[in-house]
């Protein structure tokens, strides 16, 4: 095996607060989300001749920790969420107050999108990559993604009793939170 | 980290000019980029730039013989 370059590994530093972020949108757990992130950190160190220099080095790593994230899962036993059977009954009522989001209220929301959806729209909407670059991430054509981004989208305006671009919310008669415990 | 922001800022004017769903007009886009950024912003624990120079280490001294 080549010795790593210098230059690679500053790459790799330089990807961490990203890789970190991506991690936590997924797991929502800041524990685990470190701990996959030193597992993609490993292995991308290992396979670092299969990185083509000059190509998009954070949608490798990210593509590596998708890929670590789900076999974990499935190692786990956990079943991995498929989103064309989307739980109704996580849907918590939580008005917005004062028209005035509160990220406490979005990460909750975030929390309760299927994984499949939950990551497109952080990819697309967050993490700055195009539906073409998402897509390969996700090892799913465009297609896919644009209709996981527009579900997400349709699902978190549920939950969180937005409309489209509407900046105020509909009024907030205080309906009771159920079973949303924001980290 | 600069970067991904200049990238971002980018892609946020295409969206804002194409009226994309997700771009700054939009509630949901504007919350998914504070959540975000406020994960990418967080402090990076000491133990990944360790492990990095642990593999660094680790690695087939081809150099030092």
């Amino acid at each position: 095996m080549a010795a790593v370059s210098q230059n690679f590994k500053t790459d790799l530093l330089a990807s961490i607060p990203s890789l970190r972020a991506f991690a936590v949108s997924l797991t929502q757990n800041a524990d685990k989300a470190d701990d996959l992130v030193q597992e993609t950190l490993v292995k991308a160190w290992d396979k670092h001749e299969s990185f083509e220099p000059g190509t998009n080095l954070k949608a490798w790593l990210f593509t590596i920790l998708r890929n670590e994230f789900y076999s974990q899962m499935r190692k786990r036993g956990r079943e991995v969420q498929d989103s064309d059977g989307i739980m109704t009954a996580r849907l918590a009522v939580h008005p917005a107050q004062h028209g005035q989001l509160d990220l406490k209220d979005f990460r909750s929301a975030l929390e309760q999108l299927p994984e499949d959806q939950r990551e497109a729209i952080i990819l697309i909407g967050a993490s700055g990559f195009s539906y073409e670059e998402a897509a390969e991430i996700c090892g799913c054509a465009v297609g896919t993604i644009k209709s996981r981004v527009s579900r997400a989208r349709t699902r978190l305006q549920e939950i969180l009793k937005i409309s489209g671009d509407d900046e105020f919310g509909p009024d907030a008669i205080s309906a009771q939170v159920t079973g949303s415990n924001a980290a | 980290m600069r970067k991904d922001n200049t990238a971002g800022a980018a892609t946020n004017r295409r969206r804002a000019a194409s009226g994309d769903p997700l771009g700054p007009n939009s509630e949901i886009g504007r919350k998914l980029k504070q959540y975000y950024d406020e994960l990418v912003s967080d402090n990076v624990p000491d133990r990944f730039a360790q492990l990095l120079s642990q593999l660094e280490q680790a690695q087939p001294a081809r150099k030092k013989d």
